[in-house]
């Protein structure tokens, strides 16, 4: 924990924090963390690629390649904060 | 010092499915902004992916066509970044297992068959696009305009390992992966559509050295030729640096197509860590053995078989190559007029030269409909057997290309069908050696050349019906040569 | 004779004679809401006049005996976690405060065949990420029971509404016991499905792994009825299974296991005593009842709290001011990304998107969220070896009754352990149902959890039903106005 880098998890997060939550989060976190080292005693014979993500081993099932009609275009942007000639506008994001 | 350059490319796929990745909306090709879009392709809060059958199918059919192992028990992982055109801000992709691993493409190099070793070939789903507005330059963008119909198309990549040793062989490899994306039926292989999309690393180390040097990625080549050079340049940038004593910085540079140079791209904001886990919306994509044997059975003949193919009725590897990357219609064709005038090298010159050369005069992208292999062959045949000559050849070609007329036709109606009958030849002859005194008393005395004009003048003669070769026989014998 | 208090069935019944009508029920429902939501702030938004309308509409169906079904005129909260069209769905969250849904979640396609009345919208710790429902930006929901306490959560507007009678029904989502926890600490039965039998399309995700939606409800064949209605195979979630429901006996020859871990330290007496309540009824009508041990329950926490963190910190990660909800400016596109993100989550939220996101991160991946997916794969094989062995496992559904608001809200993992029970359900997929059963000194209920295998569901509802006919649970709050 000694190299928890709040500044960087909330860059990869891309929150920005204040001085005051950054100190506040590390403090919460180092607690967090600390309680959850205790699945690092715990001895473990899976392989990860023994593990399924879905809980109930369920397999992906494919879905056939035909067309389903969903959003109209008004409704796509509907909630913008901002848009202009039917496209989202953000600030540049180039820089 | 000698020192080698190393080359890994990355090339995205667009698939030509009808829907997109992970949701039933359709794959449009139009200016006109977010016109097909849901909930899951514009990431709406509480929408899902549900993966695209064919995609499936269509990446698992190139992981095969290139000789990869497939993965038995796959999985969709989650690729997080912030970007605004990634509705998500995670890009659904393939990281530890990947749908296909160590294949291998043949190529053509130099007039020589040669390979790429292939890393893996994985599925992801495209982003959306940007537009960058203000005043022009992209440095000074006042505002980014986003359209997400490209959102969620499915790509696929496909890596190389970093075995590609010259700006040619990446050329060669990107033709023939091209290639075989169309023969497999996955993609429209339109480079200026942005079907294929390449990134090149690249680095240089000394030529007894076993280790790489430090790779640099190369983005936004959007051509074979901007390939090419980019390549080039980065090769010569690293040689020169690697030289001069300088530190080569890992990094990702920008090939800029005006400037012909590359150029250092200031980092995205956040670093590049990816935090990949696996995808908790899409359960284990399990690809089993039937799945497996019936994308084989599906597999058409690979670009390396057609070029096969062609070398066998007589081509050499760079003719078989070209042919091979023609369009299928010109494949079919020579293929056709190959089985009845067994000709390989005047199939091929008729079919790559006169043939496409006067389609690019009329400007047309294909033959017209009454147009057929048995009309091209006859011409060929006519001409074989001297009944016309090779110009009235190209002349009857021309004319059936604009209209539907019988080669016949054109013949008798321009009266191009050869004189053969030996007698009016030789009287044809007679005729002009009696009114050429001068001049057969010129070849007499050794100006053999003069022979062509007296063949010319029996062909004016005749008004053209007579077959050159013939005329030449006939006069030469008369003349005593 | 107060509509509100009745059960669904015999509400239906009540219709089908024409002895009411489904728009007396609203109005008992409305007036009731009235009074109760000044006190108890349950709802977010409630669908007043839009509801007249389609109360009369199944009247209409009723009286001509075309009516559709048990739900048919039924008013059912939604927690604000699940989109309804044309309506805000905010997730208690500042991020979606203007947020108007284009799209039905599955769930609400299905109670909207059913002619279900939607109550409104409610209350919920923001993004389901709490036990309490103190985490909404919108402000907390209260406990009918006692006002002084919370009503658990983050399913607690919901859970409050059903036991205040401002709804009959409603429906929750529950990632480590967000249903169970919620109903237990209001007195309701509360019901969380076999993960996959109700599809999550619409419903605004915490983690997609542990997610599901179910019922909060005054009795057990109130959910069934729910749960009937809204689950089934869903083309649009590719984590969605079929329902194929696997019968086990839930009579006297069912087999009873006591979770040890779950009776032990961190688990007040008053919780344990209604497990031993509950257990004496069933061994004196002559259940087998055996004690089992599951030693990876105790690791629960850890792995929940390192799996949903992750999973959260890429779910959350589309609110980001492009398409939808907040925006706070900034010079790019990047800045006003992380201005708004800022100043759109609260607390925990940002608490739990960072743990997450520390957890992916280069060098930190197998140690946290490789290690928690393995402990969870172990996890599940555990319980799948006891479930050949007893066919139900009990434990209480709270290691206490309802705390005083404010209570744990300095204290994170504190307020993380109220889940030590429910949360192994969710980790492996099982149903689990909370029942309530008796009330603490302080006059707060109380309820036990019950577990079994996967995709036996409708058999766990059955013998749910034997306690809940045992126990004899008044569900209306005392110390709440009749
Ligand atoms: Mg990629
Ligand atoms: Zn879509």
């Amino acid at each position: 924990m000694s190299d928890f880098d709040i500044k960087n998890i909330a860059k990869l997060a891309s929150i920005n924090l204040s001085a005051e939550e950054q100190k506040k989060l590390t403090k919460d976190l180092s607690i967090i963390l600390e309680h959850v080292q205790a699945l690092s005693s715990l001895e473990l014979d899976t392989n990860i690629e023994d593990v399924f993500i879905h809980p109930l081993e369920k397999e992906l099932k494919l879905v056939e390649d035909i067309e389903i009609d969903s959003l109209t275009h008004k409704d796509a942007l509907s909630n913008a904060p901002e848009s202009k000639d039917g496209k989202f506008v953000v600030p540049p994001s180039m820089e | 010092m000698d020192l080698k350059p190393t080359i890994g490319i990355e090339t995205h796929i667009e698939l030509n499915t009808n829907t997109k990745m992970f949701c039933r909306c359709k794959v449009v090709d139009t200016d006109e902004p977010n016109i097909s879009l849901c909930p899951t392709c514009i990431g709406l809060p509480g929408a899902l992916p549900v993966p695209n059958g064919k995609a499936i199918e269509y990446i698992t059919l190139l992981s095969l066509a290139t000789g990869c192992t497939i993965t038995r028990k796959g999985m969709f992982h989650r690729k997080n970044y912030f970007y605004p055109d990634l509705p998500k801000n995670y890009q659904i992709s393939q990281f530890d297992l990947p749908v296909g691993e160590s294949g291998k493409l043949e190529i053509i190099l130099d007039g020589k068959k040669d390979s790429v070793e292939i890393e893996r070939v994985h599925m992801e789903e495209d982003t959306g696009k940007s537009t960058h507005s203000g005043t022009g330059r992209i440095d000074s963008a006042t505002s980014t305009a986003l359209d997400f119909n490209r959102s969620g198309v499915p790509l696929v990549e496909i890596v190389t390992k970093p075995v590609i040793e010259s700006a040619k062989e990446a050329v060669a490899y990107i033709e023939e992966l091209r290639q075989l994306s169309i023969d497999l039926n996955i993609s429209e292989g339109k480079l200026e559509k942005g079907n294929l999309r390449f990134d090149a690393n690249i680095s240089v180390a000394p030529d007894d050295s076993n280790e790489l040097g430090t790779k640099v990625e190369i983005k936004n080549m959007n051509s074979l030729r901007s390939l090419e050079r980019a390549i080039d340049y980065e090769i010569s940038r690293q040689t020169k640096a690697y030289l001069d004593g300088e530190e080569i910085i890992q990094e990702t540079r920008h090939w800029d197509e005006a400037k012909e140079l590359t150029s250092s791209m200031r980092s995205k904001e956040g670093s590049a860590d990816y935090r990949y886990f696996s995808d908790p919306d899409l359960p284990n994509m399990i690809l089993s053995e039937i799945f497996i044997e019936d994308i084989k059975n599906k597999l058409p003949k690979l670009p390396s078989e057609i070029r096969n193919d062609l070398m066998e009725t007589g081509l050499d590897l760079d003719q078989a190559n070209i042919l091979g990357k023609s369009d299928n219609w010109i494949r079919d064709l020579y293929f056709d007029v190959f089985d009845s005038t067994k000709e390989h090298s005047t199939t091929y010159n008729w079919i790559t030269g006169e043939l496409q050369g006067q389609m690019r005069k009329l400007d047309i992208n294909f033959p017209p409909e009454w147009f057929s292999a048995d009309l091209l062959s006859e011409i060929l045949g006519l001409i074989k057997d001297n009944k016309i000559s090779f110009t009235s050849g190209k002349t009857i070609l021309s004319e059936v290309l604009q209209k539907n007329i019988s080669i016949d036709e054109v013949a008798t109606n321009n009266d191009l069908y050869q004189e053969n009958n030996e007698e009016k030849i030789v009287e044809l002859v007679k005729n002009v050696i009696n009114d050429s005194e001068d001049v057969v008393q010129r070849i007499k005395e050794g100006e053999d050349k003069l022979v062509g004009f007296l063949v010319g003048q029996v062909i004016k003669n005749s008004g053209g019906s007579v077959n050159p070769g013939i005329a030449k026989e006939l006069l030469s014998k008369e003349l005593d040569l | 004779m107060e509509l509100k208090n009745l059960s669904i069935r015999q509400l239906n019944n009540l219709f089908v004679e024409k002895k009411a009508k489904p728009s007396e029920l609203y109005s008992d429902i409305f007036d009731t809401s009235a009074s109760s939501e000044s006190l108890l702030h349950a709802h977010l938004a409630l669908f007043e006049e839009k509801n007249i309308e389609i109360a009369k509409n199944s009247d209409k169906r009723f009286e001509n005996g075309e009516s559709t079904g048990l739900l048919d005129g039924i008013p059912i909260a939604i927690k604000d976690n699940i989109n309804i069209k044309g309506e805000l769905t905010t997730c208690s969250s500042k991020m979606l405060s203007n947020y108007r849904s284009p799209y039905n979640a599955t769930v609400i396609e299905k109670l909207d065949n059913e002619n279900v009345l939607y109550t409104g919208k409610t209350n919920l710790d923001e993004f389901a990420m709490g036990s309490s429902t103190e985490n909404s930006a919108f402000g907390l929901t209260k406990n009918p029971w006692n006002t002084d306490y919370v009503p658990g959560g983050s399913s607690g507007g919901s859970a409050a509404s059903v036991s205040a009678r401002s709804s009959i029904g409603a429906l929750g989502s529950d990632t480590g016991g967000s249903i169970r926890q919620p109903a237990a600490f209001c007195g309701l039965v509360g019901f969380k499905p076999t993960y996959g039998t109700v599809s999550r399309y619409g419903l605004i995700a915490f983690a997609s792994s542990l997610d599901q939606i179910g019922p909060i409800t005054k009795n057990v064949d109130d959910a069934r009825i729910i749960y009937n209605a809204i689950s089934g195979h869903d083309a649009l979630d590719a984590t969605s299974i079929d329902n194929n429901q696997i019968n086990i006996p839930f009579d006297k020859s069912a087999k009873i296991g006591v979770i040890k871990e779950l009776m032990e330290d961190g688990i007040s007496d008053e919780s344990r005593n209604e497990v031993s309540k509950v257990l004496e009824s069933l061994k004196n009508q002559g259940y087998q009842i055996k004690e089992v041990s599951l030693p990876l329950i105790k690791l629960s926490i850890s792995i929940y709290y390192l799996i949903a963190p992750a999973e959260c910190s890429a779910n959350l990660a589309r609110f980001d001011g492009v398409r939808y909800g907040l925006r706070v400016e900034g010079k790019t596109s990047y800045e006003m990304m992380q201005n708004t993100r800022a100043e759109g989550f609260g607390d925990e939220v940002k608490r739990r998107i960072l743990l997450g996101t520390y957890a992916l991160s280069a060098g930190y991946y197998d140690e946290y969220y490789g290690k928690a997916l393995r402990a969870r794969k172990k996890m599940i094989d555990e319980f799948s070896n006891i479930f050949n062995d007893v066919d139900y496992l009990i434990s209480p559904t709270t290691p206490t009754a309802a705390f005083k608001a404010g209570e744990k809200t300095s204290n994170p993992l504190e307020m993380y352990m109220s889940d030590l029970c429910t949360i192994p359900a969710n980790l492996a997929g099982l149903p689990a149902i909370s029942i309530p059963t008796g009330l603490s000194k302080e006059n707060l209920p109380l309820g036990v959890q019950l577990m079994s295998k996967p995709l036996t569901d409708l058999s766990l509802l059955n013998f749910s039903e034997v306690i809940e006919k045992e126990v004899d649970f008044d569900t209306f709050p005392k110390g709440l106005e009749k």
